[in-house]
């Protein structure tokens, strides 16, 4: 066993060799985007903690303040439960920000409960299981990883039962909540570093796009969600221009508002 | 010696991250697209040790030589990106690079290429979107499967 281990950290040595060794990318310094034509669609939406740790690099942030950990009511609709468990797993990763255990393993509880719900608890059974082995322990990294592996299994058990559009709920409600947090923070204390993260147009018409094409979820919220970005658009599409702290206070409304309708009955 | 085999063989910490793909790729996914996303976390495995969280998504795909596709990204100024692309075709040259939206090369230059692997290193200037390019650029297959992924700190 010794030796098998001892083999294998040398073979990943020598992987880490290549990087050394590796020849230098020699590539065009500038290429036409318009011309290339074969774009993959799939897009792969940034995890909250991808613009906290940004965040995070501008100033210090208070985390627990934005911690939520209030049970969310039950709800039957599906589409409904999809936003609200996309909401609690960018919950999940404010909660590790601020460091908060207790938070992160009732978090880790509600994930599963909103999982079974639509269907999907077992292949999340392991990940809630780690959620709450890794805060008991204090490893924010592994409980990162997990909330990764949450979500990506989430969406990888719908896919396979063909709830495509229930799996990009999740992240559109995951979206929504680490918006709202975003501009939360920035607005408390503006700066253009700062308010320069919301600079994400593409995503935004991604989500839109992928919103239009649900008209069998005919529900009030996912009607406000369509409104709501169509308002946040031409706010943080705006070129090569800065965002004013008065965009991103408007912003921060409207994902508030967003997220309150997203937890509460209707 | 299967590939999947020969990427077991050659790491220890990556095998978790293997052993946890979701099973449904495994049952749904062609099995060269597996082998392929291993090869990319291989080529993560280094960087993860040094503190880059590796995104549980990834893209797959398959190209001929001398083909390539684009993959657009939204990165936030203030991290800093590592991508890894790897084929689990012997003999295969792929290469991974990244151009911001104007289309100029925005990848720092140690970003690299060898054997199964390729990767591109960024830390991005702005908040926006990029676009990942990834090329097969020679291979003994008509098609050659790949895997994308990237890690961030």
């Amino acid at each position: 066993m010794v030796l098998f281990s001892k083999r294998l950290n040398s073979m990943v040595a020598a992987v880490f060799g290549l990087a050394l060794c590796a020849h230098g990318a020699q590539a065009p310094r500038h290429v036409n985007i318009n011309r290339l034509s074969t774009t993959v669609e799939d897009v792969v939406v940034p995890l909250p903690n991808e613009i906290f740790g940004a965040l995070n690099k501008l100033s210090a942030v208070n985390w627990k303040e934005h911690v939520r950990s209030d049970e969310e009511p039950n709800f039957t609709e599906r589409p409904r439960i999809a936003l609200l468990l996309g909401t609690v797993i960018a919950d999940g990763f404010i909660a590790v920000q601020a460091e908060d255990a207790p938070a992160v393993k009732g978090i880790g509880q509600r994930v599963l409960a909103l999982a079974k719900g639509i269907g999907v608890g077992n292949s999340i059974t392991p990940h809630a299981k780690a959620i709450i082995d890794a805060a008991d322990k204090r490893n924010w990294a592994n409980v990162r990883q997990e909330l990764d592996r949450t979500q990506n299994s989430v969406q990888q058990a719908m896919n396979e039962v063909h709830d495509e559009k229930l799996s990009q709920l999740v992240s559109l409600g995951g979206w929504l909540r680490g918006t709202e947090v975003l501009t939360s923070v920035v607005k408390q204390h503006f700066s253009n570093d700062g308010a320069e993260l919301l600079h994400q147009p593409d995503l935004l018409t991604y989500f839109q796009t992928r919103l239009q094409a649900m008209s069998e979820f005919n529900l009030p919220i996912v009607h406000q969600i369509q409104d709501a970005l169509v308002e946040v658009k031409p706010l943080i599409n705006i070129g090569n221009a800065r965002i004013s702290a008065e965009s991103v206070k408007k912003v921060n409304e409207i994902t508030t508002r967003l997220g309150n309708d997203i937890i509460k009955k209707d | 010696m299967n590939p999947f085999a020969k990427v077991l063989l050659c790491t220890t910490s990556l095998l978790p991250a293997i052993v946890v793909l979701p099973s449904a790729i495994f049952a749904q996914v062609d099995p060269t697209t597996v082998y392929a996303r291993a090869f990319a976390l291989l080529a993560a495995e280094p960087y993860v040790k040094q503190g880059f969280h590796m995104r549980e998504d990834y893209w797959t795909g398959d190209l001929a030589s001398g083909e390539r596709k684009a993959v657009r990204q939204q990165l936030f100024k203030g991290n800093e990106y590592w991508f890894w692309l790897g084929t689990e075709v012997d003999h295969a040259k792929v290469s991974v690079h990244i151009y911001n939206s104007d289309g100029k090369l925005a990848e720092q230059p140690d970003s690299w290429e060898k054997d199964h692997f390729a990767a591109a290193h960024i830390i991005p200037k702005t908040t926006g979107s990029y676009f990942i390019i990834v090329s097969v650029e020679e291979s003994p297959e008509a098609r050659t499967h790949w895997a994308l992924g990237y890690g961030f700190r």
